[in-house]
């Protein structure tokens, strides 16, 4: 019985079902199976928060990798994962809302998180005032338009030179929305591919499986 | 290798400048502006004014979903539109059903309500009654899809653990009860909601979203996705003028301005330096620098 559950076409056949549960409400909405259908997504919610414990658990078997090998920066791992102990401790004695969890969020956590973005606008700002350099008549223009962008995300220029909107919106709404869109059409075209992969047996590593493999 | 060093001069120093200069002087005009800000005027967009009017077709008892998709680190940049937006909710008397979809969410419920204590005190807005913390939700798409499609079977209790039976969430059944979707975002779980709730059930969903992410929400807004878009924490200054209601949006701006036109000024003087090296002396090609 456990090896029908673990072939290749069992568990083929379990993706194949949950996803004509899921998608045929879509466009054929009946009572029953619109249930069904929840029922389905609630259940994968509910399974989809205890993949927490897998992370943390396969996040203490790497680093203890890492400080058994003493490769590089296992010191770093020993804090990780005393600090995720920690937290986790903490949060299941004392419950969330308890003074030693808040006070290790809003006094650890949350600074150095905000930290870590701040630090981020430097590297960005770094970067970009490095890279905009027109080195060809194509990154000319690159400059000339995110010149154009700047100056208008600067506030106290739309203020004085309200132009600078008409100028910047053309520029964000045709050429920027252009790739947007080229890029949201990209993603969503692979992951149909993907998903007709998946369902007709070609991609069947997510399951574990390699190639050949039954 | 003296000569070649030499070679260029000024210029090379403009092209070639250290980055720790861009540090020290983003550093520097950030911390002043913030200490001494001048309060310059701004520009106020027309993206942010249709946010604005968006904001006012509603009434008084709507029901808005407020997903807070944001981490305390980009809170920081959100807080603006977070918080002029929320002043706009009380001030209606709309009831509110927040939830976070990232962990440190947990630490922003006490932050923003402390910010809005005069608002609620104001209007006597009170949790339980006019608003409900439903708290973490899982930002996946299988939890937003099931959340949107079955309310109750997903939720049944606060973020403290009270039951939220007896509250106004008793009139959801699904993400279609809801009049609007208010989320502040830097990236998690927003194509999930557009995907659930605005195409399954054409709730009108407005969005405030972190810099970097505004051209893909665009593109959202352009096909009428999102109904209104306030970009990062330029917008929140805005929406602030609009209610005229200074709070750390405004007095952030100076900074913004001057921030983003020292960059300028790097750009500027990094180009400089690009056509004179290069036009001088042709070093970029003997030396490989480039």
């Amino acid at each position: 019985m456990s090896s029908f559950f673990k072939s290749r076409s069992a568990q083929i056949t379990v993706l194949i079902v949950s996803f004509l549960l899921v998608f045929v409400p879509y466009f054929i909405p009946w009572g029953p199976l619109d249930w069904l259908s929840g029922k389905l997504m609630t259940i994968a919610a509910v399974t989809n928060a205890f993949t927490i414990v897998i992370a943390v658990y396969s996040q203490f078997r790497r680093s203890g990798r890492f400080i058994n090998e003493r490769r590089k920066g296992w010191v770093y791992h020993i804090y990780l994962l005393a600090l995720m102990a920690i937290m986790t401790l903490s949060g299941f004695i004392f419950g969330q809302h308890a003074g030693a969890y808040e006070w290790l969020l809003l006094a650890v956590v949350t600074p150095l998180s905000s930290v870590i973005y701040g630090i981020l606008a430097f590297y960005m700002s770094s970067a970009g005032a490095r890279a905009f350099r027109a080195r060809s008549p194509q990154s000319a223009l690159l400059l000339i338009a995110g010149f154009v962008v700047l100056m208008y995300q600067a506030p106290l220029t739309g203020a004085f030179f309200p132009g600078i909107e008409g100028a910047a919106t053309y520029l964000t709404d045709t050429f920027g929305m252009s790739v947007s869109r080229m890029f949201s059409i990209s993603v969503s075209i692979g992951a149909i591919v993907l998903g007709v992969r998946m369902l007709t047996g070609k991609e069947v590593a997510f399951l574990g499986f390699g190639e050949g493999d039954e | 290798m003296n000569r070649m060093s030499d070679e260029g001069g000024i210029y090379k120093k403009m092209a070639t400048y250290d980055k720790r200069w861009v540090y020290l002087a983003l550093f520097a005009i950030v911390l002043y502006s913030l200490i001494r800000p001048i309060g310059m005027p701004i520009g106020i967009s027309a993206q942010t004014k249709a946010y604005k009017t968006e904001l006012d077709t509603l009434q008084e008892g709507d029901l808005v979903f407020s997903t807070w998709n944001m981490e305390f680190s980009g809170y920081m940049e959100l807080k603006p539109g977070v918080l002029a937006t929320h002043k706009i909710f009380i001030e209606k008397g709309v009831k509110l059903c927040i939830a976070f979809g990232h962990f440190e969410g947990v630490a922003l419920p006490p932050e923003i309500f402390k910010q809005l204590k005069k608002w609620t005190d104001d209007y006597d807005y009170t949790e339980g009654e006019d608003y409900v913390i439903i708290g973490y939700v899982f930002p996946n798409e299988a939890a937003v899809a099931a959340l949107a499609q079955d309310f109750h079977a997903n939720v049944r209790v606060d973020w403290k653990g009270q039951s939220i039976e007896g509250t106004f969430l008793d009139e959801i059944q699904n993400a279609g009860d809801f009049d609007m979707i208010s989320d502040y975002t830097t990236g998690l779980a927003t194509t999930n909601l557009i995907n659930h709730v605005v195409l399954q059930y054409g709730v009108p969903m407005v969005v405030n979203s972190i810099g970097v992410s505004v051209p893909g929400h665009l593109a959202n807004l352009d096909a009428g996705l999102i109904t209104a878009l306030l970009a990062s924490t330029r917008g929140g200054a805005e929406l602030e003028f609009l209610i005229n209601s200074p709070g750390p949006g405004l007095k952030s701006m100076d900074a913004f301005t001057f921030g983003h036109y020292s960059l300028i000024i790097f750009i500027i003087i990094g180009n400089i330096g690009h056509y004179g090296w290069t036009r001088r002396s042709g070093a970029r090609e003997r030396t490989g620098i480039r």
